[in-house]
Order: C-alpha cells, then structure tokens, then sequence
C-alpha cells in the first residue's frame, strides 16, 4: 500500500489543490493512505476523512527549511510514508530545494527544478512564448507611479494589473489602475506587472511533464463560470489543437519535470500565454474524471513506475465545483489543535 | 476537416464547438439547415429542401439561409467554409 502526503488540503472559496489531488490519487489502481498537510486547524481537508486518512498542521514555510522538513521527517519516522506531491506556490521552492534531502529519507518528489520553477515569474513569459511559438500580451513591468502612468498610457484601457506571483485585477481607468497598483504592492510588494487585455477564450492546460520533453497526458479546459476570486467553478473540456499543441510545446522545450497548469486566452487564429503554474490547479479533479488521472500518474513517477501516457479525453465534459458541508464531533478539532496531527 | 464537421450537434439543437468550449442552441430550421451543411449542400440545395420541408416561398427561404449563415460566421462556426 502506499502513503502519500499532499498539501494544500483548504478546500475553502480559494480552494488549494490538495482535496481534487487525494480524490484522483484514491481513484488510483493502487490501496493508499493520503496524508494532509494542513497549515491550519480549519482547512476543510483535515475532517474530510473519507479522503484525507490522517492530517498534520505543518510549519509555515517563511519559518525555514529545517523546521519545515524535520516536521516532514517525523512523519515519516512516525507513520512512514512513500511520497509527496506539494500543491501550494509558497512551499514549492523549499520541496524543490529540500528534494534531494527527502529522496534521502526515502520520500519520493516529482518536481520540476530550480530553473524550471523560474520560468513561471510573470515577467519571464515572453521569453517562455516566444521560444515556444505563441504570444504574450504586451506586458510591462513597473515599479513607480510614474511607470504605471506611462505603461497605461502606452498600453490603454483596460490593462490588466498584476503581481509579480499573484494577484491580477482588470483596470477601466486610472484610478483604478493606481488602486490595484497600490493594494498589490503593500501586499505582496515590487514589481507590478500592466498587461494589455487580450480578448478571446480563456482556456488552461492541466499536465506532467515527465522530465524528458514527453508528459502523462494533458487536458484542456474552457472557463465557463469563475468566482469572483477567479477560480473556475464551472468548466468543459476542449480540444484546441493550437492550445494543446503550445502546452506540448513548452514541456517538450523545457523539458518541464512534473505538474503544471498552463493558462491561455485562445482567440480565432493565436494563443496568448498568461500564466503558467508549476503545480495542478485546484480543478485537477477534472482530469480524474475525464479518464487522465494525472495526480496517480505523477505519483508513480515519483515512485519509479511508468505510468500510462494515453490522454484521450472527450471535449464536451463538464465540470462542476460545488460546496457541500459535513457535520463532525469537535474531538477531531481538539486533537489537531493539541497535538497537530488526527 | 472543416470547422463544420467538428462541431457536436445534439437532435435538440444544442451545438457545441471542442475547440472553443462554446455552445449554442438553433430551432429545428437551424437545425435542418445545419445538418445539411454538415452533408455538404450547396446555398441552392438547402434553399430548395428548406422550401419543401417547411411552407415558404424560395425567396424568404434565401433570405433565411442568408441570415443563419451570416450568425454561424458571427459566432466563428463557418470559419473554413468559405464555399458555403
């Protein structure tokens, strides 16, 4: 049987990948247990015991590498477990710096690199599109008031407003412009990123690189309905051969080293890169449920079995994300509060 | 294969595009009309079917087809038909 650990188990309005990943891996050819790594006692994954076997608050990140992987450690030392498949953007660079260490301790990663998680700065994109043969919004990168004015006034309304790792706002106008500028920079701080508007589809790729320019398999999705943190609630699988072409494209140029969700806007004759994530998205489910179960997959390559790399989905799938609630004693509660683990 | 032949057609009328992720809904003359298409008539034949299916004159007909034609291309669903 195998024990795997996942993350990003907070399936909240801005829901973390982890619960559509345990969901895929239980779906899976092989027993498993799934490990949660919570770094709160309310993230929803922890009382969904159906799906998450035992769960375990984690030290934040920004406390350090040691206290991060020796948390990892016990875990291990405890409950012994074979693999893990981090899903959050803030703990990605220490699994990825941390990797060869927990390959030591016997725990199997499926990770892109260093170099490979660069690429997924916003302000390297245009270099990412135009090796791959796609384009990119016109972008331009400001860190003053004074470059925001003149980025705007070069690129038009609307113009998108981002962070440099999260965050994006549409802005009508400048005064706007100037609000989202100011509200990412306290929260997240410089550069800011004003990007033109493309409009068309806006369609993402969910895949695995297997490390080698090949993947596992790729789906493609169409957003129908977003909330209004964007997240897709709603979706349908595409088959955009231009969209699946440019996600092989970068895989197979940068020889891309585990999940990834590739986000597009499609228009009539061009595709337009606008963010690429070095994890799965919190939709990752989708895939599972169209027949590409891409969190199994990664997990045996992580573990050295080769998966299977057939990826023939149907267009015209849906997807529907819904809440749902669960009523539970509080001892599960009180235990992962007093002991950091249930 | 033309952009035509891609698209997913329910008997209902629900049409939905793969590559776009799009879907619409025609009534049963777009219906009629589109299948046709998809056989590969011509503007003349369909006129002429959609006269002996449905109780209008060969004009109104045309001007019909013109239309329906003119929001296919609207919605990007005839983009490769160029014969049509």
């Amino acid at each position: 049987m195998y024990k795997v650990a996942v993350s990003g188990i907070n399936a909240v309005d801005n829901p973390g990948p982890g619960v559509g990943i345990a969901k895929s891996l239980k779906e899976g050819d092989r027993e498993l247990r799934v490990f949660g790594l919570a770094y709160d006692a309310m993230e929803p994954g922890i009382y969904m015991d159906w799906l998450i076997d035992k769960s375990f608050i984690m030290p934040y990140p920004s406390e350090g590498e040691e206290l991060f992987l020796n948390r990892l450690l016990y875990i291990k030392e405890k409950y012994g477990f074979d693999a893990v498949i981090p899903a959050l953007d803030a703990e990605l660079p220490l699994f990825i710096k941390g990797a060869q260490y927990l390959e030591n301790l016997g725990i199997k990663t499926f990770l892109p690199t260093q170099e490979q998680f660069n690429l997924r700065a916003k302000d390297k994109l245009p270099e990412v599109a135009e090796r791959i043969g796609v384009k990119v919004p016109k972008t331009v990168v400001v860190t003053s008031y004074e470059e925001l004015s003149k980025a705007v006034s070069e690129l038009g309304f609307p113009v998108m407003i981002k962070g440099i790792f999260y965050k994006a706002y549409k802005a009508q106008n400048m005064a706007q412009a100037t609000a989202y500028f100011n509200s990412i920079v306290s929260e997240w701080g410089y550069p800011i990123i004003v990007q033109e508007v493309v409009s068309g589809e806006e369609m993402n790729v969910v895949g695995v690189g297997d490390g080698e320019g090949g993947h596992f398999g790729l789906v493609g999705i169409k957003k129908l309905w977003i909330t209004s943190l964007g997240k897709i609630w709603t979706g349908v699988t595409v088959k955009n051969e231009k969209l699946l072409e440019a996600a092989e494209g970068f895989v197979s140029a940068y020889s891309w080293r585990g999940a990834f969700e590739f986000e597009c806007v499609a228009t009539d004759s061009d595709i337009y890169l606008i963010e690429i994530n070095p994890r799965f998205p919190a939709w990752v489910y989708f895939s599972t449920g169209v027949g590409v179960n891409l969190p199994y997959r990664l997990l045996q390559a992580a573990l050295g079995v080769e998966p299977e790399r057939s990826w023939d989905y149907e267009a015209g799938k849906l997807y529907v994300r819904y809440t749902d609630d669960l009523v539970t004693d509080m001892d599960r509660f009180q235990k992962i509060i007093t002991s950091g683990e249930v | 294969m033309g952009k035509l032949q891609k698209l997913a057609i329910s008997d209902e009328g629900f049409i939905f595009d793969p590559e776009t992720g799009s879907s619409f809904t025609v009534n049963q003359t777009g219906l009629f009309i589109l299948k046709l298409l998809k056989e590969g008539k011509s503007q003349e034949e369909i006129v002429e079917a959609l006269t002996e299916e449905f109780d209008v004159s060969r004009g109104e007909a045309a001007r019909d087809l013109i239309d329906f034609l003119e929001q296919l291309r609207l919605n990007g669903l005839l983009r490769e038909e160029k014969n049509v």
